[in-house]
């Protein structure tokens, strides 16, 4: 079922041009990795603070407030210039198990992300045992980091 | 600069740099572990130059979100040094004849010596930073700074991966 939608991708235009073109992919996977890390950047100060490190000066809400225009953003350049990356070598990827993993693992962190963690970064500080905003800063910086190590691992293992 | 090759094929043919290069775990563990690190200090960074451009983090003041910070952007620069000097070891050779390589350490020391000047200038007037507009420039054009070259930085060294000009 899979497969088709692979060689879809495989056989698009924009795939092709990417194949043809000496610069095109080593520059977008370039600007990729400038994204990754500002979006990481932008994880890294929230669960800072949900760990009690880092802002502790200012209230977890403002703080995930403030980084989530900057998620949304840098989100969006690592979704714009990881597609082209994707389906250039889409049939590649489609045997490998790593890049599942890292999928499985990105979808994991971004629903964490969207529902446990902003419940709890923008939840009344008096109202939620210590240890609790501890523990989801702690998940999403795993999760986070998994994605992060495990897409770099394709290169060498994928 | 080319007196220097003897000293890069020794430092190529030590047991243990001829170990790392050729066990199939070890060198891209170190690189992953360099990659994740740099993200790690270099999001910061941009973090803290988002701020000083003034479009995140505006409640929070320049001089405090500045403090605690860095202990953190130190905790992923070490390790990022550390890795990458290390992978400079493994692999002397193909580094040396890397343009893209050479072009990362000159950004590297403009970067540092943007946060250098950032540091002992800039930051010496942190508390007025908030209510001084002349200040507020000067902190305003480091972030700028920092974020060209700390982006650029990141492109070159991914870029070190496609050795164009041999």
């Amino acid at each position: 079922m899979f497969l088709a939608f692979f060689e879809w991708c495989d056989g698009l235009a924009m795939s092709q041009a990417y194949r043809q073109s000496l610069y095109l992919f080593a520059l977008t996977q370039s600007l990729h990795l400038v994204a990754v890390t500002t979006f990481v950047g932008a994880i890294l100060i929230g669960d800072l603070r949900l760990l009690g490190w880092g802002p502790v000066g200012e209230s977890r809400a403002r703080i995930a407030r403030s980084a989530q225009r900057i998620l949304l953003w840098a989100g969006l350049a690592v979704l714009v210039t990881g597609i082209p990356q994707f389906t250039t070598h889409a049939l590649t990827y489609q045997r490998s198990w790593l890049f599942v993993f890292k999928m499985c693992l990105l979808a994991a962190a971004l629903l964490f992300t969207a529902t446990v963690r902003r419940r709890v970064a923008i939840a009344d500080e008096g109202g939620l045992p210590s240890w609790v905003p501890r523990a989801v800063g702690a998940v999403s910086l795993a999760l986070w980091m998994g994605v992060t190590v495990s897409g770099r691992l394709i290169t060498y293992y994928g | 600069m080319s007196s220097i090759v003897p000293t890069l094929e020794w430092l190529e043919a030590l047991g243990w740099t001829t170990a790392i290069r050729e066990s199939p775990w070890d060198y891209p563990l170190l690189e992953t572990a360099h990659v994740a690190s740099v993200v790690a200090f270099a999001g910061l960074v941009i973090m803290m130059d988002l701020r000083l451009i003034g479009v995140a983090f505006m409640h929070a003041p320049l001089a405090q979100i500045q403090r605690r910070l860095f202990s953190w952007q130190m905790a992923g620069f070490v390790p990022s040094m550390a890795t990458g000097v290390l992978l400079f070891f493994v692999d002397p050779l193909r580094f040396y004849g890397n343009v893209f390589f050479w072009v990362k350490l000159v950004l590297l020391a403009l970067a540092g010596l943007n946060a250098l000047t950032f540091h002992l200038k800039t930051y010496r007037m942190a508390e007025r930073w908030d209510e001084h507009p002349q200040a507020m420039g000067r902190a305003r054009r480091a972030g700028v700074v920092s974020l060209l070259f700390w982006s650029a930085t990141i492109v070159s060294g991914r870029l070190i991966a496609y050795n164009w000009f041999k």
